[in-house]
């Protein structure tokens, strides 16, 4: 077990030079003068000057990816253009927030998703069936960003029953800061809920024609069981698979929520750096929101170890 | 003293392009302890009517049409409610499938799949469920069963799949067992060594069987009486030995004749016999069957044959067919 | 197995009565409800779209007297903060909607479909390309975008090639296990060994094959699209404002959500339903073209 683990963990490593590599040409093969752009339209030629050291674009390309390489070995992501603080620093301060946003956002998604997802299965092509299908159908239309505005305006301006937005850490008190959530984890949970439903029925649905439910049937075991049990811990693989595709959703969702909401967290960290055009920060968090999509597929990879005695490590 | 009486059971499956009637009709009656065997080719109904006894056809489609009667043990079991029949499956009827490499579920032991069928219908403690596993795990012939226990299916060979279902089928005494194709997927020898197990432990148990199968061979093994199926009817019924010495329909009649005889060995031709030389198919029961449904195929087929359906007869010595021209059939078969 | 095979298959029915034409208007719809729920939605939109000069000809146009008006008879969709036509706005927004959406689609299929075929053909190719398209995929999608609008000036053109980049690597998947699972067929293994050239085995077996999981692709990322390209412009990162988007007049109306909410509520509800179309599309045309992908959704 060790041993798979240990595997895969090494082959998350290509991944990770991939988006590294990526990410370092990305400035330096942009069209135009990044340079110029980075430093504004009012920019003198010393100004330019010092965004091009600052980015260390004035050195050799080779020596600019090692000193990239070098830096980020040690966990450096270089300094933001406007502030002068390390990009690590800002981005260390503004996790929180996310990540509660996230955890609450899975946490909220999941529970709800997978039971409607295995009742729509279980009540094939009936009433219950349809509405989680057109639900489906929606939450994969609808914008988070409208989603938001939606929740906003019955629950928080017509009902009053939530605040509009703002966060409070759970240092302020476990109640406001479920409040703060309420709204923006359903906004930003409104179209993983669907992804989730929808595969959860599709592999129920297979799962449920298969021969060994109809054995546990002749058992005469309880639906409860022959669903949750049988059926689910057969279909689990595709569900936790895309509940692991769905956290890019989440983290392109989180930059809009936090928006909307003015969660102070890594997505307005994001939307800010991009409209001041402060590319190192930029940078830096497509980093770590990369590495967390790797952890999390890894994370992933080693629960189907738990979930399919039939796959060997 | 027949437990399981079935009764004009007549299971129809409705699909968008119309009503397929699987089972249109069907009666027979199954002693305590006694094995029937019920033979027919793929698409006949045998393997409808099994699933209708235990009312596990798929709900969306199929339907037991009002009128069936299936009584088991004086309950009629088309009339009880859902959580009645849960009850009675895997208790006192229980049912192994053809299919050994599908019918476990891949992702629990072999241990909680015999077990939990002893504690839903027992009320022992999980414990003892798991100790009576272990005990139909060893009545099986299944070796080293402790360790097999917390194996999974995937770990065991087809033969022994195969035993894990008869364990589980047989893990609360039923009074009846279902075996439908229960060696059709298995290799010939493992085949024979799971009839032999299963009619030492019909010995044992007193368990009465339902032998379904298109293999007369295994018929001619296993069975006491026979059940003859064909379009979703029953064409003939007989006691084993008096239909393989005198069949009266010509469909049984060339299902015999695809059997090699003695002097030839089915074993060299690589498989057993199969049901493979009457000429034409099965007929499509998606729409009336005018007449007999065997005429197209049939060689003694008259004209009355294709516009009147023949009743079933009795022709003495529990012998029943359904067939205009039995006095010819005899003549040929003799 | 089993040795008698059933005759259902063979025998299926040959004996249709002649239909009328009501009737053979009506059954295919009846068959695939999505697709034409898709197409009919979808028609209306792009109609408006391409309209939307002569139906509303000025989205810029200033009036500061009717600033945040509610939507009226004269202004069916209000006004926003500038008094600007908010029915003229959405309706030369769908233009740019669903100018990224198509563009952005065509582009990933081609070069999607460019790279699948190679990845599937050369080994070495595409252990490389494959690895490359694994490390785009680890990025967020509107992540990647921005950090490209970060280091460009804004402009229509930089936002499409700033979608396509991520959405490219999903139609190369999808290609390039077409293209293996093909070659991996007795009957191409037998054309080969009977002397057919690459190229006539591409053109005569692999496209028309890719065809199909190409085109249900391509209507998600279409999707896919339209939905990055609003969340870029609602954040600042995406069209310019001189080009009235979805997005940037959701953008502009957030300070004024409370007053004016159908600023936000009616482009928001148009992007819903062309994305909902072009979903419903999608579904449609996967559960009729290719089964197999439709049994695992």
């Amino acid at each position: 077990m060790t041993a798979y683990i240990i595997r895969r963990l090494f082959a998350t490593l290509p991944v990770m030079a991939v988006v590294t590599v990526f990410v370092f040409f990305l400035l330096r093969l942009a069209p135009g003068d990044p340079a110029a752009i980075i430093a504004g339209d009012d920019a003198t030629a010393a100004d330019l000057e010092a965004v091009r050291a600052k980015l260390g674009l004035n050195l050799p390309i080779h020596e600019q990816f090692g000193l990239w390489i070098w830096r980020l070995a040690q966990g450096d992501l270089g300094v933001s253009i406007f502030s002068d603080l390390p990009v690590t620093r800002l981005i260390a301060q503004r996790v929180e927030p996310t990540l509660a946003l996230t955890l609450s956002t899975l946490f909220v998604a999941v529970s709800l998703a997978i039971p409607v997802g295995v009742i729509a299965a279980w009540q094939a092509r009936k009433l219950a069936d349809r509405a989680v299908m057109v639900f489906a159908v929606l939450g994969f239309a609808i914008p988070g960003f409208l989603a938001a505005y939606i929740l906003i305006w019955i629950f928080a301006v017509k009902l009053q029953l939530l605040p509009v937005q703002g966060y409070r850490p759970i240092g302020q008190g476990f109640w406001p800061f479920v409040e703060g959530l309420i709204l923006p984890s359903i906004a930003l949970g409104v179209t993983y809920m669907a992804l989730i439903a929808r595969i959860t029925r599709a592999s129920m649905l297979e799962v449920l024609s298969q021969d060994y439910i109809r054995t546990a049937n002749s058992k005469g075991l309880a639906t409860k069981r022959v669903l949750l049990l049988h059926a689910l811990k057969n279909a689990a693989v595709p569900i936790v698979t895309v509940i692991g595709i769905g956290i890019a959703l989440l983290i392109s969702g989180v930059v809009i929520t936090e928006t909307v909401f003015n969660i102070p967290g890594l997505g307005r960290l994001t939307v800010d750096a991009v409209l001041k055009h402060d590319y190192p920060i930029v940078q830096g968090l497509i980093m770590v929101f990369a590495a967390a999509k790797v952890l999390v597929n890894l994370m992933i990879d080693i629960s189907y170890a738990f979930l399919d005695p039939r796959i060997r490590y | 003293m027949s437990i399981l009486s079935v009764r004009d059971l007549a299971t129809h499956f409705h699909t968008r392009d119309g009503v397929t009637r699987a089972v249109d009709g069907v009666s027979f009656d199954l002693a305590a302890g006694e094995t029937l065997g019920i033979v027919g080719e793929s698409g006949c109904g045998k393997s409808v009517t099994a699933l209708s006894i235990m009312r596990l056809i798929p709900p969306e489609t199929a339907r037991i049409t009002p009128g069936s009667v299936v009584e088991f043990e004086g309950r009629e079991l088309t009339r009880l409610s859902e959580e009645q029949m849960r009850e009675i499956r895997g208790k006192s009827i229980s049912m192994i499938f053809q299919e050994p490499m599908t019918s476990l579920n891949p992702v629990l032991t072999v241990g909680t799949q015999i077990a939990e069928n002893v504690w839903r219908h027992t009320g022992i403690d999980k414990r003892q469920a798991r100790e009576r596993a272990k005990e139909m795990l060893d009545l099986v012939g299944i070796a080293d069963s402790q360790r097999r226990l917390d194996e999974y299916p995937h770990q065991l060979s087809g033969g022994m799949r195969q035993r894990v279902m008869i364990a589980i089928a047989l893990s609360c005494d039923p009074r009846v067992l279902i075996a439908d194709e229960p060696t059709t997927a298995l290799d010939v020898t493992i085949q024979a060594q799971i009839l032999d197990l299963m009619l030492e432990l019909k010995e044992k148990l007193g368990t009465a069987i339902i032998m379904i199968t298109h293999d007369l061979g295994v018929v001619a093994e296993t069975t006491q009486r026979v059940v003859v199926m064909y379009a979703g009817r029953k064409v003939e019924e007989a006691p084993v030995g008096e239909l393989f010495a005198r069949p009266l329909h010509p469909y049984t009649h060339g299902l015999m004749r695809a059997i090699p005889r003695l002097d030839i060995d089915a074993e060299t031709a690589g498989r057993r016999p199969r049901l493979k030389e009457i000429p034409g198919m099965v007929p499509r029961l998606d729409k009336p069957i005018m007449g007999c449904a065997f005429a197209p195929r049939c060689d003694f087929a008259t004209e009355r044959c294709r516009v009147e359906a023949p009743p079933l007869e009795d022709h003495g010595k529990g012998h029943l067919a359904a067939c205009w021209e039995v006095a010819r059939v005899q003549t040929v078969a003799a | 197995m089993v040795a008698v095979p059933s005759d259902t298959a063979l025998a299926s029915g040959t004996d249709e009565a002649p239909r009328s034409l009501a009737q053979r208007i009506w059954t295919p719809i009846r068959r695939n409800p999505t697709i034409f729920a898709g197409a009919l939605l979808l028609t209306i939109l792009v109609s408006l779209a391409i309209l939307a000069p002569w139906i509303s000809p000025d989205p810029l146009k200033q009036n500061t007297i009717n600033r945040l008006r509610p939507p009226s008879e004269k202004f069916w969709f209000g006004t926003d903060q500038f008094g600007r036509d908010n029915f003229a706005r959405t309706l030369h927004g769908a233009r740019v909607s669903l100018i990224v959406g198509i563009t952005v689609a065509a582009i990933s299929a081609v070069i999607g479909l460019a790279l699948g075929i190679l990845c599937g053909y050369f080994r070495r190719v595409d252990a490389i390309v494959m690895r490359i398209m694994d490390g785009i995929m680890a990025i967020p999608s509107i992540l990647l975008a921005i950090a490209l609008i970060t280091l460009t000036r804004p402009g229509l053109g930089i936002v499409i090639v700033a979608i396509v980049i991520p959405e490219v690597p999903r139609v190369v998947r999808v290609v390039r296990s077409v293209v293996l699972s093909i070659r991996a067929q007795p009957y191409i293994e037998s054309a080969i060994a009977g002397g057919t050239k690459g190229f006539k085995l591409l053109v005569r077996h692999i496209l028309p094959n890719t065809l199909a999981p190409l085109i249900v692709q391509a209507t998600f990322i279409c999707a896919a699209g339209m939905l990055i390209e609003a969340g870029l412009s609602f954040l600042g990162a995406g069209v310019p404002l001189e080009i009235p988007s979805w997005g940037n007049i959701i953008a502009q109306g957030r300070s004024f959500f409370l007053r004016a909410p159908w600023c936000i509520f009616i482009p928001g509800a148009f992007l819903a339903l062309t994305v909902l179309a072009v979903n419903l599309l999608g579904d449609g045309l996967r559960d009729r073209l290719d089964p197999r992908l439709a049994r695992r959704m």
